[in-house]
């Protein structure tokens, strides 16, 4: 967990301080580094992808650029719901690609001082995949799980994909 | 050797894409001069190359090369004075000379300048410098073997350190052939020379590209004039529609010419690899003791660069199986009525937005027999299957990995990979194969491929609700049939179409698509083919042809079976391209 930690803390602080973007996703809520996010769109159509796995939603058109969309309550194990108005993509730089999350509500930009991250506790609830929580902030009103999304597919899910 | 200035980088890169023109022409240049050795214009080309390169390298200061194209120029000069004759001997000196720069120019263009073994070719070249000029192969041969005689300078630079001692291109003369390390090697550095990653465009293609952006500036300055006069209520709403309509015409115009114009710089003529193989013939022809004249008729087509890279190495293959197996040697071929010497001809032409390829000898045809006895033999089908074949099932067997009809392997052919090799690049292509052939008169190789890659025409069909792209390239034709006609095979449905029993893949059913209610005994069965394969998909509805830019699904959906990419469609949502080669693959 600590060397998940490292990366966020060399690359986007200034005087130990970092921004994410924090939304929500089945009353819990999430934050990502905002460096990361690229932008953040209402549900367009989607178009299904045959044979991929449950969580890929399908695929988008970008201002003609063609992106995958994921479903992170599907990814996550939560119960699906129905989009609402409030329901967003967003879109993110993984890599040298984007990849689109659809999330319940983005709520803000918080600026934390890395100070305040903490190791995630050993056991996490909610069947959230593990490897890419990269800590929790604990203030006074609110409990905000930080994610490395880029560790959201674990090698064995990539090879998986490249498998099919 | 001095190490590569970067300063003179600019230098280097005109001397490089100026020799790699050269030394492409000159191959060709050579084999003709083999043909018709009294032709002074040609001579005089040859020379001019040689002695351009050489005077280049020298102010470069690329001091190997320098020796080797002065020997070589050399005996060109003489050549070139009547002094000596051409024949097959000083060609093949000659040839191997060239090789020889090949393989140190693509050191200099990697940026790696290694030692090469020289002496072996300059002693070659060297017996027909002297004044008899009945000096000829035991005077070579004599000289090769002693190749160290000149002090190699000692590799104070040589990044690597040289692991196999550089290729020894003497082995090549020396009567007992060693099985060809050497040979590979300078083939590769002879294919590195054809570099893609820059472009020549014709300045006035470039200016009519120009112009084209030109015109789409205005359009778009038009169409903001629309948009603000539309706001401030300025229009009516007829004159609106007539304006609007008006301009989109226009920009509909453009679009396509711009396209047209981007397309055609990015297509070369096939020549790029068309000439490569007069002299892959020649040393074949040598090798086997057949004779064979190489005809090429339509070098000038042009395709798009993806495809011409991808498409020399299942040329090279057929070419391989044509000069192997296809064609017999001289007395045979008198034996068989025949002229003593054989042809081959490569051709290529346009056909709509195909292009076709064929390679065609007047050999002695694919023998069928032998063809089934082998895959028996290697337990690839029975007896009886054998039996019930047609023609057409028995050329599809020689597209099995590890099929060959050779006992045993030699350096040309029989490892049973070369079919393997052009079935997979043509299926990368999405092409198709035809193999025609009569016993006793000849094969011929046909292979059908799209002219680009990067925007295709495709069949836009329906799969209950969803919309699927299918590449033109691959579509047969496309039927309207009733679901009572479709038959089973041990489970798998097919149907009867004309002579022919085609295996029926349901989209629905493949890609999971959910039905929807109201079920119609019509549908759409489109016929596709992928390389030597054919089948139907089965469809709910033909929606119509678009031209379609092809856009990756990205690294996470790569692999997806059955899908090929995916495209933008005119309302803006995505359509995913159907990749039929996948589609057959997973349901075999």
């Amino acid at each position: 967990m600590q060397n998940a930690l490292v990366p966020v803390k060399s690359e986007n602080t200034h005087g130990g301080f970092i921004q994410l973007v924090s939304f929500n996703l089945d009353q819990e809520e999430y934050g990502v580094d905002v460096l990361k996010v690229c932008e953040i769109i209402r549900m367009p159509d989607v178009t299904r992808v045959p044979n991929a796995p449950h969580y890929v939603e399908g695929v988008i058109n970008l201002r003609g650029k063609v992106v995958p969309i994921i479903c992170m309550r599907k990814k996550f194990g939560l119960i699906a719901t129905e989009n609402d108005k409030q329901t967003r993509i967003m879109v993110m730089n993984m890599g040298e690609e984007l990849m689109g999350f659809i999330v319940d509500a983005v709520s803000e930009v918080i600026r934390i001082s890395s100070s305040e991250i903490q190791p995630a506790p050993a056991m996490v609830a909610g069947g959230v995949a593990h490897e890419c929580i990269a800590g929790v902030i604990n203030q006074a009103e609110r409990l905000l799980v930080l994610l490395t999304l880029e560790k959201m597919f674990s090698h064995d899910e990539k090879n998986l994909f490249n498998g099919m | 050797m001095p190490p590569i200035d970067s300063e003179d980088q600019e230098l280097l890169d005109g001397f490089l894409a100026e020799t790699t023109e050269l030394l492409g022409k000159l191959d060709e240049d050579l084999i003709t001069l083999e043909k018709a050795s009294d032709d002074t214009e040609l001579m005089n080309r040859i020379f001019r190359s040689i002695h351009t390169i050489k005077g280049v390298s020298s102010f470069l200061g690329f001091d190997l090369l320098v020796k080797v194209t002065h020997k070589t120029e050399d005996v060109l000069n003489r050549l070139r004075k009547g002094e000596l004759a051409v024949n097959p001997e000083i060609m093949d000196v000659i040839l191997e000379a060239t090789s020889l720069v090949k393989l140190l120019v693509s050191d200099i263009k990697a940026g790696t300048i290694q030692e090469r073994e020289i002496d072996g070719t300059i002693n070659k070249l060297i017996p027909y410098l002297l004044d008899n000029s009945g000096v000829t192969r035991q005077a070579a041969t004599a000289a090769a073997p002693t190749p160290n005689s000149a002090p190699a300078p000692a590799p104070t630079h040589a990044p690597i350190p040289a692991p196999a001692p550089a290729p020894k291109p003497a082995s090549d003369l020396v009567p007992k052939k060693v099985p060809a390390p050497p040979k590979p090697v300078e083939g590769k550095g002879g294919d590195d020379l054809s570099d893609n990653s820059t472009v020549r465009v014709d300045v006035k293609r470039l200016d009519d590209l120009m112009n084209q952006v030109g015109e789409l500036v205005l359009e778009r300055n038009r169409m903001i004039q629309i948009n603000q006069d539309l706001q401030q209520n300025d229009v009516q709403r007829p004159d609106f529609n007539e304006e609007f309509g008006k301009l989109t015409k226009r920009v509909g115009l453009v679009t396509s010419e711009l396209q047209m114009q981007v397309f055609k710089m990015r297509m070369i003529p096939v020549e790029k690899v068309f000439k490569k193989f007069p002299r892959i013939v020649r040393s074949m022809a040598r090798d086997l003791g057949k004779e064979v004249e190489l005809q090429i008729i339509g070098e000038e087509t042009e395709l798009d660069r993806s495809v011409v890279d991808e498409i020399g190495d299942p040329l090279i293959h057929l070419i391989r199986n044509a000069m192997d197996h296809g064609l017999e040697t001289p007395d045979v071929r008198l034996a068989a009525g025949k002229p003593r010497g054989g042809t081959l001809i490569l051709s290529a032409v346009h056909e709509g937005n195909q292009i076709i390829i064929s390679i065609k000898d007047d050999g002695n045809g694919i023998n069928t027999d032998q063809v089934g006895r082998k895959a028996i033999e290697k337990g690839l089908i029975t007896e009886d299957q054998f039996a019930g074949m047609s023609q057409r099932e028995i050329f599809d067997l020689l597209f099995l990995p590890g099929f060959s009809t050779k006992d045993k392997a030699t350096d040309l052919s029989g490892r049973g990979v070369g079919m393997d090799v052009v079935k997979t690049n043509i299926k990368k292509l999405s092409g198709l194969i035809e193999i025609k052939s009569t016993k006793g008169l000849g094969s011929e190789f046909i292979l059908r491929l799209p002219l680009t890659l990067a925007i295709i025409q495709s069949l836009l069909v329906e799969v209950e609700g969803e919309i699927y792209s299918i590449p033109l390239s691959s579509v047969l034709e496309a039927l309207r049939v009733d679901q009572r006609q479709f038959h089973q095979i041990s489970g798998q449905e097919v149907l009867k179409l004309r002579d022919f029993v085609l295996p029926l893949i349901r989209l629905q059913k493949f890609f999971n698509v959910l039905p929807r209610g109201e079920i119609d005994n019509l549908c759409f069965v489109v016929v596709v083919g992928a390389a030597e394969k054919r089948m139907g998909l089965v469809v709910t509805r033909l929606v119509g042809q678009q031209e379609v830019a092809i856009k990756s699904l990205g690294n996470y959906l790569a692999h997806i079976p059955g899908i090929a990419g995916s495209t933008v469609l005119g309302d803006g949502r995505v359509a995913l391209i159907i990749d039929p080669v996948a589609l057959s693959e997973v349901c075999e």
